[in-house]
């Protein structure tokens, strides 16, 4: 049973350890936690996409919708598999939901407007967060070679003590 | 003198498990908080875009019930102004949380060498 304690308080200080002055152990530690830290990005990028796709199916369902729609007949859905027959009373404006049960009517083209610029966001999310990945992963890669070079060298190590004990039995 | 040692030890242990379990909780308890904090945040500016003559609704169990603009802007720098408030305690909490995971590490440690000691002048008595 050993404590381990984290190298580093954060990642922001990851960079100015050198690593070729951890151990082994530190330094497998150090690759475990890069590792959960490049999974956690994978996940959020996942969550990100869905969003994305989200607002970009909203936007083209909006993109659909032009003023002759008035008055015709659409199927609205009750529940997930319920569907009542009802005609559209405005096809000038949709009411968009903007987080934490807020929701606010607006005009078809803010409410385009409204979209691409979640689109935007989240897209620029992504685009931070691959950036923050590729340069874990670099860290990574880092890490994994000097663990290899240590390696190395601890079996050289070995090998040289153990020839030098075998030449000591020979005397 | 070994035998309780180790009872110690493994007490020790598992306090710090504990506080280890304890702290992660706070951890994701923050994380969430952020979050909450950080939509909050993106409403507000959503609603600062709103012009007069656009509804502004607030969803109330499965019905949506129209607001004022003043109200909504209103009601979420309060909620805004309640999460940070919590964010500043619990990142108190965590600082205290990390100071007390030292302490503990710091004994443990003392514990197991002290264990180490023992074990080996009692395996020199042997």
């Amino acid at each position: 049973m050993s404590i381990a304690s984290k190298p580093g308080a954060g990642g922001e200080n990851m960079m100015e350890i050198d690593i070729t002055k951890l151990n082994l152990q530190q330094l497998s530690q150090l690759k475990q936690r890069l590792e959960q830290e490049l999974q956690m990005y994978q996940s959020s990028l996942q969550s990100l996409k869905v969003a994305q796709t989200r607002y970009q199916n909203s936007k083209e369902s909006i993109e659909k919708i032009t003023p002759d729609c008035k008055g015709k007949e659409i199927l609205v859905p009750l529940t997930g598999s319920i569907y009542v027959p009802g005609k559209i009373a405005d096809a000038g404006s949709v009411i968009i939901d903007i987080g934490t049960g807020y929701y606010v009517q607006k005009d078809l083209d803010s409410a385009k407007d409204y979209m691409k610029r979640r689109v935007g966001f989240v897209t620029e999310q992504m685009e931070k967060i691959q950036a923050m990945g590729q340069e874990k992963s670099m860290i990574k890669d880092a890490v994994m070679e000097v663990m290899e070079g240590k390696i190395q060298q601890e079996i050289g190590l070995q090998k040289a003590a153990l020839a030098r004990a075998a030449a000591a039995g020979k005397t | 003198m070994a035998e309780e040692l180790q009872k110690k030890l493994q007490l020790e242990v598992e306090n710090f498990q504990a506080l280890q379990k304890q702290y992660q909780k706070t951890l994701s308890v923050r994380q969430q908080l952020g979050g909450q904090l950080f939509e909050s945040e993106t409403v507000k500016s959503e609603l600062d875009l709103v012009k007069k003559d656009q509804e502004v609704y607030k969803l109330i169990g499965p019905v949506l019930i129209k607001q004022d603009l003043e109200e909504a802007l209103q009601n979420v720098n309060k909620r805004m102004d309640y999460i940070k408030g919590e964010l500043k305690r619990i990142d108190d909490t965590i600082t205290d949380m990390e100071k007390k995971q030292d302490t503990q590490r710091d004994l443990l440690n003392k514990l197991q060498q002290q264990y180490q000691k023992a074990q080996l002048s009692a395996g020199g008595k042997n």
